[in-house]
């Protein structure tokens, strides 16, 4: 895991803090005795699935400080992560709550659940929280693979509806009922995390699609799996977009118009062209072979850190693992250091997987720098990806600032070797995605 | 909605393409507007919100749990 920065480690230092206050603020003073018990257990885990839903919200923002600040792959991480753990804590605050009723009125159980849903503003909550079940269900791993990545990403967006729903709820409950103060700062919190997804979610894709005009120029087949979209589109250089950024891509035609990708660039940018490389791994991304010249493109980004800004080293060294090639190749164009110090290591199964290798021989050759492919079965002494083999292929490896693009699975043995071999963490540069 | 609606050379009115460039420095001080009018809304709508919230929870288990311990 590499490092939090300072923007990350403000950032949880805040969420918890934030976190305790909302647990807490129950036993802080100003309001009602909480008995403990089931009643307690409502209070805590209704508190915390709350304030867990607008933090999500928060995270999932696209906010420039918190991608940049943080990190796409690390936010989604942390969304996996705490996601889940938001759903449970609602369903157990439902149940806890129901319980407390049901004790406090001497009613069972369904009498009391039809007694607290004539209250209002629950009846709401109930349909918010049989959404977020409904997309906690179908993000099981079992259940989310039986589905496309389409539909569960449409699913997935009618949390927005269920939190949303969930909201009237809150401001009235028990925890935040007749103490304004908190009622204000709660609602403060809600209304600022749906403003920065709608700046940055909607606003900003919609100003760059009228900015920019960003439309699909060629699409060019790399090999029988992979193509190449070019764009073109206007005044480019204002999204400063670098080397090793990627975008959420929307393709603006019947099929596609819903589908966000996210795909690195794969060639540096242009005043007035970027060009992404896709590799079809499903239904989805083999629609985009499809895409007729002159398709509006909505773009998200860009986002990524994985930059030639983070270049300390004398020397760069950059892997590159399948599809994990389409960051680097930008890269491998435009880290610009004296005496060109930079090999790529290319790792693909067959050769027919090499794409972009004339490319990047082209690249190597006008600049000097160096390309090492190792292809075939990983099992191949000569394919070794551990640091005691990167070291023999580039010498002096602690010398290098070390840039990662590979499958989950390659990428952590690549990672794991050059921990265990002591490399030191802050020169190991990656971005982590799995789709 | 079809291909041919999304190629805005043929649907999009001339009117949406402003033919005179915004400069970037426009465009910035424009995006920085809108975003100062959207929290400055979200700080209105959410001041509102917190002001109106009922003073008594309707739902209050706290309440119950008081009066239960009462009798």
């Amino acid at each position: 895991m590499r490092p939090l920065g300072p923007t990350a480690t403000t950032l949880v230092v805040v969420l918890y803090v934030g976190a305790a206050l909302a647990v807490l603020q129950g036993f802080l003073g100003g309001g009602p005795p909480i008995q403990f018990g089931v009643s307690l257990v409502a209070h805590v885990t209704g508190m915390a699935a709350g304030y867990g839903a607008a933090v999500m919200l928060i995270l999932m923002s696209r906010a420039p400080w918190l991608e940049h600040g943080v990190g796409a792959d690390r936010l989604a991480r942390w969304h996996a992560w705490a996601g889940p753990l938001v759903i449970m804590l609602t369903l157990v605050h439902a149940i806890a709550a129901m319980a407390a009723w049901a004790d406090a009125s001497s009613l069972d159980l369904v009498a009391a659940m039809k007694d607290v849903l004539n209250l209002p503003g629950l009846m709401t909550a109930l349909v918010g929280t049989a959404i977020l079940m409904l997309i906690g269900f179908a993000s099981l791993r079992a259940v989310r693979r039986r589905i496309s990545y389409a539909r569960w990403h449409l699913l997935h967006l009618l949390v927005y509806l269920a939190v949303g729903l969930g909201f009237a709820h809150q401001l009235a409950g028990p925890d935040l009922a007749g103490r304004q103060w908190l009622q204000i700062a709660w609602a403060l919190l809600y209304t600022y995390a749906f403003a920065l997804v709608l700046r940055w979610r909607v606003f900003q894709p919609l100003f760059q699609l009228w900015r920019h005009r960003l439309r699909v120029e060629d699409v060019r087949q790399e090999s029988a799996d992979v193509i190449s979209v070019l764009m073109s589109g206007e005044h480019l250089d204002e999204l400063r977009a670098q080397p090793g950024h990627f975008f959420r891509w929307r393709f603006l035609t019947r099929e596609t118009w819903h589908l966000a990708y996210p795909f690195s660039l794969s060639a540096p940018p242009t005043r007035n062209r970027l060009r992404i490389t896709v590799w079809a791994r499903g239904a989805g991304t083999r629609r985009l072979f499809q895409i007729p010249r002159g398709t509006l493109v909505f773009a998200e980004g860009p986002y990524g850190a994985i930059t030639s800004r983070r270049v300390r080293r004398p020397r760069v060294l950059l892997i590159a693992g399948g599809v994990g090639i389409t960051p680097m190749r930008a890269l491998f164009e435009v880290i610009d250091l004296p005496g060109k110090d930079i090999t790529l290591v290319y790792r693909a199964s067959t050769v027919q997987d090499l794409v972009l290798k004339h490319e990047l021989d082209e690249i190597a050759e006008r600049s000097g720098a160096r390309v090492v492919y190792l292809v075939g079965p990983s099992t191949d002494a000569e394919n070794d990806m551990s640091a005691h083999a990167l070291n023999r292929i580039v010498g002096d490896l602690s010398d290098h600032d070390v840039y990662l693009c590979a499958s989950p699975r390659l990428a952590a043995r690549v990672r794991d070797s050059l921990m265990d071999g002591g490399f030191p963490r802050h020169q190991l540069h990656e971005e982590r995605f799995s789709f | 909605m079809s291909n041919a609606a999304l190629d805005y050379r043929r649907r999009i009115p001339r009117l949406a393409r402003p033919s005179v460039a915004a400069s970037p420095s426009l465009i910035r001080w424009t995006l920085r507007t809108v975003t100062l009018v959207l929290f400055g809304a979200a700080t209105a709508i959410g001041v509102d919100l917190g002001t109106s919230a009922p003073e008594i929870s309707p739902a209050s288990v706290v309440q119950h749990d008081v009066m239960s311990a009462d009798r």
